[in-house]
């Protein structure tokens, strides 16, 4: 076994341990800590296919902030564990029949008959100042600028979504204006008023 | 870098940015200044695309975006609905304390969504517009969020729409894998030079197809149709129910018409099971609903089977008669829900079919309106919708599809069965409250133009046709 | 060496596992949200492998718009979820009947 295939096979049993243990588990924090682990597993894939901008985006982007939200909304929502757990495993069995048939299915026709290596053979190895950063990055900011312009939109739907949906202004609660903090004037606060001196009695 | 093509897009974009940040200064109290702004800039954005109509198809912006006459008609078909859905939706709002600037942002965002979906020339642009829609759709379910219902229907939704996404990316995966382009132009040369039976092809072409029959909505991928119709806010389930069946169809016409010509054999065999039980599950479960917004969601479901019965006979004939039937629909569409969203006032929400009792004797002349449609519907000649189901099923015997054709005429009748329904509620049962619809004047008139327009339209759906074919035309 | 058709085959058995994680959830809308990030990684997974061994940048640059998109999918996902929690008290997928008909 050369040293990419054992890279490969570690990396790619970790990624699919991971998974199952993202789909059967019942405790969502766990399912968030695997989903993680295959994250970092899928980013050392990349790697070894060259695509060593999207790993790091897969690490810094998904890892450091999809997953922290996923696991601060599971803190937050305060759910009930025990109740989640009953009934656990009725369908596993015949989910596990399905997703080993459907793989199968799949293996069939994306194997090696297909695209293996005498089909597709492995590319050229880029060299040592091959930057594959420098590369995406001036394709995406010229070819691409029109879906680059989209995804902004998307992005601006999803934070006004966000906020339209989860923002709750409570009557109860007192804010601060500091625009009117700022302008306030004398007048508003003191009030001088003028009235005879009192004698001393 | 010519970025004229593109004009009417970049200007809906840049003044839906603009009605959000003017929204923020004017605040919650004067929303109609952001009513009126949405309005304006979709009628200059269907302004801007008829001024610069042409028939020659333009790619621009590299090879991502294509403007032709089938997205020019598109373009201007969902601008005009959502203009329509937002005068029908106004009062609506306003009673249930919804009347507020992010609505409209997010309504006009999805129609960016669609706008890119319509000019579509590269999956990435096809993917990209698709998410726009479907996130801005999603937050819209989920506007109302006291309601319980309309949260659920907006997470059935996501996840649904979620799951179709990643199939249809599967797909496109395994198509990009064997062409080696993303291009659909590019997609389209190479597989047509490729000699035909590439089972990879295929694998990655039933992934699409079942990403596509769920966002589409098609039996047997239909199961959040009714919930999210009946779940969501009236006048969400208006707009969902009108401008993005405009898309789908677009995005069909894109993927499966523009880039997969060459596997048609493959896929129309696909969409005619899929028209089938389309057209059978949603007439049939139809007949059983109480719910009026369920029964709609269930006809909306058999009217996509009769639209993919236009595009599983194939040919230019057929896609242009899929065309002219969805925009037939999506007006009848508007018209059907608009008046639910009309006649739930204030405190007063129109649920069932039984609301609508004794209308004829409550408010004879919106009755008559409701008739119109609902004969529409039923493809009662001579209303529009005859002719547009006259026109699918024709499409499919001139495709030797005779036991389909017969199908969809069986169907049909079966359909009439629930419209008519709705029409005896209204004229012949007696009325339950007699609490009179007070309805806005612009929703009345525009009610008045929408129900008309069935009859109205009737000169003219041979010049309508023509218009539809010469839009397919520019298809490759 | 390493083929084209063993990359594939990591990505059809990610998104069979995606796949079958939503059907099969019935507890829990979290981990239902976690099963769609699962199938994109294996479309991820697949144009990645693709572009490599294609020596075509274009499928690297729509895995990098899908992760945006993805992004931007869950936190609309979340929200909705937060939204739900609040109306329901529930995230349990069986509590979600109250649409039938």
């Amino acid at each position: 076994m050369t040293f990419e295939q054992i890279v490969f096979y570690f990396f790619s049993g970790v990624l699919v341990l991971a998974a199952v243990v993202v789909v059967t588990v019942r405790n969502p924090v766990k399912a968030a800590l695997a989903l993680v682990l295959a994250f970092f597993s899928a980013a050392g894939l990349w790697i070894l296919l060259e695509a060593e901008f999207l790993a790091i985006v897969l690490v810094l982007v998904y890892v450091g902030a999809v997953m922290v939200l996923f696991l601060f909304v599971v803190m937050m929502l305060d759910i009930n564990i025990a109740e989640l757990r009953e009934g656990f495993g009725d369908y596993l069995p015949i989910g596990g029949i399905v997703a080993a048939l459907m793989v199968v299915e799949m293996a069939i026709i994306l194997g090696p008959r297909r695209f293996g290596l005498a089909k597709v053979p492995v590319p050229q190895a880029h060299g040592a100042t091959f930057s594959n950063t420098r590369m995406l990055g001036d394709l995406l900011y010229t070819t691409y600028v029109y879906p680059f312009e989209i995804a902004a939109a998307i992005l601006l739907v999803a934070i006004i979504a966000a906020i339209a949906l989860t923002m709750r202004r409570r009557p109860e609660t007192k804010y601060q204006n500091p625009a009117e903090q700022v302008r306030v004037q004398r007048s508003d606060r003191l009030r001088i008023i003028r009235m005879p001196s009192e004698k001393k009695g | 870098m010519n970025f004229m093509p593109a004009l009417p897009l970049i200007f809906l974009f840049g003044s839906t940015c603009a009605i959000l940040l003017i929204g923020l200064y004017v605040g919650e109290r004067r929303t109609s200044v952001v009513y009126v702004l949405s309005q304006v800039a979709l009628i200059t954005t269907v302004a801007l695309v008829i001024r610069d109509a042409q028939a020659a198809p333009i790619v621009a912006l590299h090879g991502m975006f294509v403007r032709d006459r089938l997205a020019d008609l598109l373009d201007i078909a969902i601008c005009l609905l959502v203009v329509a859905v937002f005068v029908y939706s106004r009062r609506y709002l306003s009673d249930r304390d919804m009347y507020r600037t992010e609505y409209f942002v997010l309504a006009l965002f999805g129609v960016v969504g669609m706008m890119v979906i319509n000019s579509a020339a590269h999956f990435l642009s096809l993917y990209l517009g698709l998410e726009l829609m479907a996130l801005s759709l999603y937050a819209m379910v989920a506007f109302q969020r006291d309601s319980a219902r309309a949260t659920e229907a907006a997470m059935k939704y996501f996840v649904l729409g979620a799951l179709a996404s990643g199939m249809l990316l599967y797909g496109m995966s395994m198509l990009y894998g064997v062409t080696g382009s993303l291009s659909i132009a590019k997609v389209a040369s190479t597989i047509s030079a490729m000699p035909p039976g590439n089972i990879v092809l295929v694998f990655g072409l039933v992934f699409v197809i079942v990403g596509l029959l769920f966002k589409i909505g098609a039996v047997p991928f239909h199961m959040w149709i009714p919930d999210v119709y009946d779940g969501a806010p009236t006048v969400v389930t208006l707009y969902i129910g009108t401008a993005p069946k405009v898309a789908a169809l677009a995005l069909i016409l894109r993927l499966l018409v523009g880039g997969l010509q060459a596997l048609s054999p493959s896929w129309r065999e696909m969409l005619v099971i899929a028209a089938f039980l389309s057209m059978g599950v949603g007439n049939v479960v139809a007949i059983s609903q109480t719910n009026l917004k369920r029964m709609l969601a269930y006809s909306a479901i058999a009217h996509m089977g009769f639209a993919l019965l236009g595009l599983a006979a194939g040919g230019r004939e057929g896609y242009a008669d899929a065309l002219f039937y969805l925009l037939i629909y999506s007006v009848m569409s508007l018209g059907a829900f608009g008046l639910v969203a009309l006649l739930s006032g204030p405190g007063r929400e129109i649920e069932y079919i039984d609301d609508l009792k004794g209308l004829s004797q409550r408010n004879p002349w919106i009755a008559f309106l409701m008739l119109l449609l609902m004969f529409a519907m039923a493809g009662v000649p001579p209303t529009a919708g005859f002719y547009a189901k006259l026109a699918v099923i024709q499409a499919a015997v001139d495709a030797h599809l005779i036991w389909l054709a017969v199908a969809a005429v069986l169907f049909s009748v079966v359909g009439a069965y629930y419209y008519l329904r709705v029409v005896k509620v209204m004229y012949f049962d007696a009325p339950e409250d007699d609490r009179p619809f007070v309805l806005p004047l612009d929703g009345k008139f525009l009610f008045g133009l929408n129900g008309l327009s069935m009859l109205l339209l009737t000169p003219w759906i041979g010049t309508i046709i023509a218009f539809c074919h010469s839009a397919i035309q520019g298809l490759p | 060496m390493i083929s084209l058709s063993q990359y594939l085959i990591l990505g059809a058995i990610l998104f069979a596992l995606g796949v079958v994680g939503i059907f099969l959830n019935r507890k829990n809308v979290v981990i239902l949200l976690m099963a769609i990030e699962l199938m994109l990684l294996a479309v991820n997974m697949n144009f990645v492998a693709f572009s490599s061994y294609l020596n075509d940048p274009a499928g690297q640059i729509f895995v990098f718009f899908i992760l945006t998109v993805a992004a931007a999918e869950s936190a609309i996902g979340l929200a909705i979820l937060i939204v739900l929690f609040r109306n329901r008290s529930t995230i349990n997928v069986e509590d979600l009947d109250t649409l039938k008909g």
